[in-house]
């Protein structure tokens, strides 16, 4: 970081230092207004009753009190967990697994990674409605049409609650699963290829060079994707939202989409919506804490 | 595409053993079921569009009987998605000049000019990075009822001026380029707004490109503050009418999956122009990593 001190001399004179804040002022006073003060203003909310857009009064924890009370919150709590504990399952992997492939392909690699990437630019919300047409319990629905191929009668998936949740789970493994891949393979592109050639050289197979020069390489990414993965699967809304409506008998509902009910789906409950946004935001944190607390001690190891 | 070396574990001395070469015919056989579970759904959907309401609904085949474009184009005409397009256009293109000029003079700011203080900004918005975005949504949307902004695409436009992931973005890619060349303008005489419209974007291409992609998408697929901010107006984008349809069920099964094809020829069109970029390895790092 010698740079540093050349960069130092673009700023210095107070005047420079009050025309750089100008200059970022803009992007400033738009983060406050989008990211910043509504994660507060959340918070705050949590803890006041409310009527429609109005802070009517202070009410301590009454919000958090009445939300966990009911046993919507409880079964919400749980699909979430759920959700997570599929989508490390059956999403984690499989990346990992497809870069692996690839990555070893002599030939079409870019059609490869162009074909899996593809569904990752696709809208979310249209995904969700193009899959519905293929989990239909119909005769018509795609993967009935495909099972009536080897003879076996139209099943429904998306009224058995234990089915909606993995499949909720392998749409999204759909979507995205080809982006973290590439994400992997440009790790697993980093590696000197000399490290190879110098184990095969002293007698590794293939499978002993991939388990001790590629995996571990790629263990620090896949913790931080890891890490991703949790935050962004334990804000799934939309998804059941559409698919589902969160059922059936709430078998998919999600916390995120219980705080949209409460806030937009007719009772206008911002203060309770808010409660359930700042518990999610809560467990979140102290996930993200004791993530980054192993991984500190795995950077001590090395 | 600049280097060729092989990147993978498999050596080509390693091909002479039958064993490793069954294993490699087994990986491009799972590469090719890959591309088929990839792109099925996809090519799917585009062709059933062809369907009728009573084929939807009864037939047991995959592909429709004809393909007859009216079918996409009736729908097109009775739900008026032309109207839809144009909003969506419109909404992406102020989208994208927001996340371009803010987050890059931020960037700027924070990447290069380094103020005193600027460093605790710059941990605030590595900080925001982690923070779950779908929380913040009520109160956001209570700040544009606030400030009289709904029914309105200024509050989405703007909302693309506020990410933190494209700041960072900016901010490395501004510490990447050589001091020496934005000391050279500063002694000419450049101010520092000059230095950044005439040094410091022509430099930028490569992240200003990564940066207007991806916001490109994300603002064409948004559709949970549009909604709330745009419902029952006039101003409604194709992914908040697609919301709307799949909510209410006030459209045939037929016309919403021709609804989900119209909704994702955009993005298709834009992934086939830049699929270089998009797949190339820098940028997914700079994403995630």
């Amino acid at each position: 970081m010698s740079e540093k001190s050349n960069r130092g001399r673009l700023r210095g004179r107070t005047g420079e230092t009050l025309k750089s804040w100008l200059i970022m002022l803009p992007g400033l006073l738009l983060m406050t207004f989008f990211v910043w003060e509504p994660l507060l203003e959340s918070i705050r909310m949590s803890l006041y009753k409310t009527r429609n857009v109005e802070l009517v009064r202070f009410v301590g924890l009454d919000n958090f009190i009445s939300v966990m009370g009911k046993d919507d919150f409880t079964q919400a709590l749980m699909n979430t967990f759920s959700y997570t504990f599929w989508s490390l399952l059956i999403g984690f992997a499989l990346p990992i697994l497809l870069a692996l492939m690839i990555g070893e392909t002599r030939r079409g690699k870019g059609f490869f990674r162009t074909a899996v990437y593809l569904p990752n630019m696709l809208p979310g919300l249209a995904v969700i409605i193009l899959w519905s047409a293929f989990f239909s319990g119909e005769k018509s629905g795609v993967l009935n049409i495909l099972i009536g191929k080897l003879g076996i009668p139209p099943q429904s998936y998306l009224t058995k609650a234990h089915l909606v949740i993995p499949i909720l789970i392998v749409i999204a493994t759909w979507k995205g699963a080809g982006a973290t891949a590439l994400i992997y393979m440009a790790g697993m592109a980093g590696i000197n290829a000399e490290l190879y050639e110098a184990a095969a050289i002293d007698g590794a197979t293939v499978w002993q060079r991939m388990l001790h020069i590629l995996l571990p390489a790629i263990r620090k990414l896949a913790g931080t994707l890891l890490i991703l993965q949790i935050i962004s699967v334990f804000q799934i809304m939309y998804e059941p939202m559409v698919l589902t409506k969160g059922g059936p008998d709430n078998a998919s509902l999600s916390l995120m989409q219980l705080m949209w009910q409460y806030a937009f789906g007719g009772a206008m409950n911002y203060g309770k919506a808010s409660a359930v946004a700042v518990t999610v935001t809560l467990i979140l944190l102290v996930m993200t804490g004791i993530y980054s607390y192993f991984n500190r001690k795995e950077s001590d190891w090395d | 595409m600049a280097e060729q070396t092989r990147t993978g574990v498999i050596r080509d001395y390693d091909m002479h053993a039958p064993s490793v070469r069954v294993g490699y015919g087994i990986i491009l056989f799972l590469c090719a079921v890959m591309v088929v579970v990839a792109l099925f759904p996809l090519v799917w959907v585009i062709l059933a569009g062809f369907k009728d309401l009573r084929e939807f609904v009864s037939s047991t085949r995959l592909l429709p009987a004809s393909f007859d474009p009216k079918t996409y184009l009736t729908t097109w005409n009775q739900l008026g998605i032309a109207k839809n397009y144009l909003n969506s256009f419109l909404s992406v293109a102020g989208s994208v000049v927001c996340a371009l000029l803010f987050n890059g003079l931020l960037g700027y700011g924070l990447g290069i000019l380094k103020p005193k203080g600027s460093g605790a900004v710059k941990k605030l918005v590595m900080l925001s990075l982690l923070m779950p975005t779908t929380i913040s949504i009520v109160p956001l949307f209570m700040n544009i009822q606030k400030v009289g902004l709904g029914n309105s695409f200024v509050p989405l436009w703007l909302s693309y001026g506020a990410n933190a992931m494209y700041v960072i973005l900016f901010v490395q890619f501004f510490e990447s380029l050589p001091a020496s060349i934005l000391e050279a303008s500063r002694i000419d005489g450049c101010s520092q707004l000059q230095v950044f419209f005439r040094i410091v974007l022509p430099l930028s291409k490569p992240i200003c490109s990564v940066v207007a992609i991806f916001a490109v998408n994300a603002a064409w697929s948004d559709f949970l503050l549009p909604y709330l901010v745009l419902r029952g107006g006039e101003l409604q984008t194709v992914m908040v009418r697609l919301f709307v349809f799949s909510t209410e069920q006030t459209v045939n099964e037929d016309a919403m999956m021709r609804s989900v094809v119209f909704s994702m020829i955009p993005p298709i069109i834009l992934f086939f122009i830049f699929q270089k970029q998009l797949t190339e390895n820098s940028v997914s790092v700079g994403i995630k990593g």
